[in-house]
């Protein structure tokens, strides 16, 4: 018991010495850690950006179908086999999904080459042709106004969704929704009503506008019949890859005389995953970098200092502190200090990091679901700066504990 | 009268190598009985070993040869680790050149040795040095950093210091030789009364006659042979 407890009072004692030596040297300490402050600032942010960015990539990547993503494609052997959609399809496509229980389904038909405009602004668009599962089976939000619903189908006037390159190009920002805007196609003009805006944008100048399929067999089939037609289902992704296969086979039996084809399209499937560990090491390797120069700067200022300490090193071992004691207290001189600079640096990329016009304005895109700061960033920091001020301090620790008592004295 | 023996040297010797393989002696079989309550003055020219034997009685060097015994217990066996512990126990030192800690207070330098205390002595580190610098006259003084103080008054924050710990032996390493003789005077008086008080043994090294004539047993260093003075005046 009072072998712990003395061993507890040195600990706090020498925590106590530490923290006395660093509020004496105030300006030696400040200037020496500020390599360390920014290191870690750097090595918080790259962590925790680089989490963000995984996130941005994610979303970005999510849009082209959330894993496991399966596409059926049915093409009819008499349309040149270009993938067609006809009620026939549609109904052994509805079948055969309640057949092996897939809960989230949506066909997706584009045609291209709309024009929309709104007084006197026109933007060229995309149109996709889907059901509402479309929206969460792809991580698309509507930011104002709301998503597709089954009932949009029975509107009098045509419910479309857009993107922030429509609404952008069409200056429809402050404007309240629902709003009427013009659609052209095939020659024919056909007043529509924007329900809702999403975040997303394409990085070229086209737009895209999402619709249900009622809503363009009804107004737009006559003059552009709808193309390249998939049928998406959104599954879990154990299996994914059996059930696409089983799926095709099944479908295939559905419709007779059709090539089904069904197969995985999400970034796992095509390991786009890899390249997000990728970049994660990459920035990783930029911090250490870092990190590492901050670390020589501050054992230089350690070393330098510490021939300066000599004496009063010879001083204290006269009070009786032993070499262990001497070691220990310069060591959590380091270890103290860098933890204080660590500490100022994780706070400083939470400010920086939690910063959400900062982040989209660095990462060029907007996240929709702004994740909370990385608590493993922030515990890497503190755990580096900890790790940094106990290697850096070894040295000027050893350098004192090897101090001899009568020279030190009369130094 | 002399109490318990604490310290004793036994033919001690103490010689480095030069840097020419030729070896210096700078102590020549010294044998030194100390006992508590004792007050003892070695004087002698600078240069004949009178802080190498200050050293060695406070257990921060070693004896060449001979026998160094620490309450009847062969001191030279003494690990690093049990001397350090047995110095901040039982040892005080006064130095010369005062040696106050920079940028710490007088309060703070007086707590120095407490912190590494055990129990009661670190956790009352605060109260037992201020109520030692109140007994060298320096309450008034707690706060004040060592460069506001006299040459006088800092060698009384260093007597605090040496004797916040209550050691059984005080090593005074010319106290006064950074002082002028009345303030010298008044800082040996101040430290034999605090050891008197105290019991402990009060050994003090010099070439200051006046002060070694303040001691009960006088002793000179010369040639790196201790010879008593003068032996066990009255009281």
């Amino acid at each position: 018991m009072n072998g712990l407890g003395g061993l507890a009072t040195g600990f706090v004692a020498a925590l106590l010495e530490a923290w006395q030596e660093l509020r004496i040297h105030k300006l030696r300490v400040l200037l020496s850690l500020i390599g360390v402050t920014i290191a870690v600032t750097s090595l918080t942010t790259a962590v925790a950006g680089a989490g963000m960015a995984e996130q941005l990539m994610k979303e970005q990547l999510e849009r082209q179908g959330r894993p496991a993503m399966i596409y059926a494609y049915a093409n009819d052997p008499t349309n040149m086999g270009m993938p067609t959609a006809t009620n026939e399809t549609s109904a052994a496509f509805k079948k055969t999904a309640e057949r092996f229980k897939v809960e989230h389904t949506s066909i997706v038909g584009r045609s291209p080459g709309v024009q929309a405009t709104h007084q006197g602004l026109s933007v060229d668009a995309d149109v996709q042709v889907v059901d509402p599962d479309y929206a969460p089976m792809h991580r698309i939000f509507a930011q104002r106004g709301r998503w597709l619903e089954e009932a949009d189908a029975n509107n009098l006037s045509p419910a479309v969704v857009v993107d922030k390159t429509v609404v952008r190009s069409l200056g429809l920002q402050n404007a309240k929704l629902p709003a009427t805007v013009e659609v052209g196609t095939g020659g024919e003009k056909v007043s529509v009503t924007v329900i809702g805006a999403t975040s997303t944008q394409d990085y070229g100048t086209m737009g895209q506008m999402w619709m249900l399929p009622e809503t363009y067999e009804h107004w737009f089939a006559a003059a552009v019949p709808l193309g390249d037609v998939s049928y998406a289902m959104w599954v879990p992704t154990e299996n994914a890859d059996e059930l696409a296969s089983n799926f095709a086979l099944q479908m295939r039996a559905e419709l007779p005389g059709y090539q089904v084809n069904a197969q995985r399209v999400d970034y796992q499937a095509w390991g786009a995953d890899e390249s997000l560990d990728q970049m994660a090491m990459v920035v990783a390797a930029i911090a250490g970098v870092i990190l590492l120069l901050g670390s020589l700067s501050l054992l230089n200022v350690a070393m330098v200092t510490m021939k300066q300490r000599i004496r009063e090193v010879g001083i204290r071992r006269s009070f009786g502190a032993t070499t262990g004691r001497v070691f220990f207290s310069v060591m959590m001189e380091s270890v103290v200090a860098t933890a204080v600079a660590g500490g100022v640096g994780v706070l400083l990329s939470v400010a920086l990091v939690s910063n959400p016009t900062l982040i989209n304005m660095v990462l060029y895109g907007g996240i929709d679901e702004m994740p909370g700061f990385p608590v493993g960033a922030a515990l890497l920091g503190m755990g580096v700066s900890v790790a940094v001020g106990a290697l850096t301090g070894v040295l000027p620790a050893l350098v004192a504990a090897r101090v001899r008592i009568v020279d030190a004295i009369r130094v | 009268m002399s109490g318990a023996q604490l310290l004793q040297l036994e033919n001690v010797t103490r010689s480095v190598l030069l840097p020419d393989d030729s070896e210096l002696h700078i102590l020549n079989g010294i044998d030194l009985t100390v006992s508590e309550g004792d007050h003892i003055a070695i004087v002698g020219r600078s240069g004949t070993g009178k802080s190498t034997l200050l050293n060695i009685l406070g257990l921060l060097d070693r004896p060449t040869s001979g026998t160094l015994s620490w309450r009847g217990k062969d001191a030279s066996r003494l690990s690093a680790r049990r001397a350090a512990l047995a110095r901040g126990r039982d040892l005080g030192f006064v130095f010369q050149q005062f040696n106050l800690l920079p940028g710490r207070t007088a309060l703070e330098n007086v707590m120095a040795p407490l912190m590494y205390a055990s129990g009661r002595d670190f956790w009352q580190r605060r109260r037992l040095a201020a109520e030692s610098l109140e007994r060298v006259g320096l309450g008034a003084r707690l706060d004040s950093m060592p460069q506001t103080l006299s040459g006088g008054e800092q060698q009384r924050v260093a007597i605090a210091r040496a004797l916040v710990r209550r050691p059984r032996v005080v090593l005074a390493d010319e106290p006064t030789g950074a002082l002028d003789v009345t303030t010298g005077r008044a800082v040996m008086e101040l430290l034999d009364a605090a050891t008197v008080e105290s019991g402990a043994a009060l050994i003090t090294i010099t070439h200051d006659a006046n002060v070694a004539a303040l001691a009960r047993e006088q002793f000179r260093l010369e040639g790196g042979r201790l010879q008593p003075l003068m032996q066990e005046v009255a009281r």
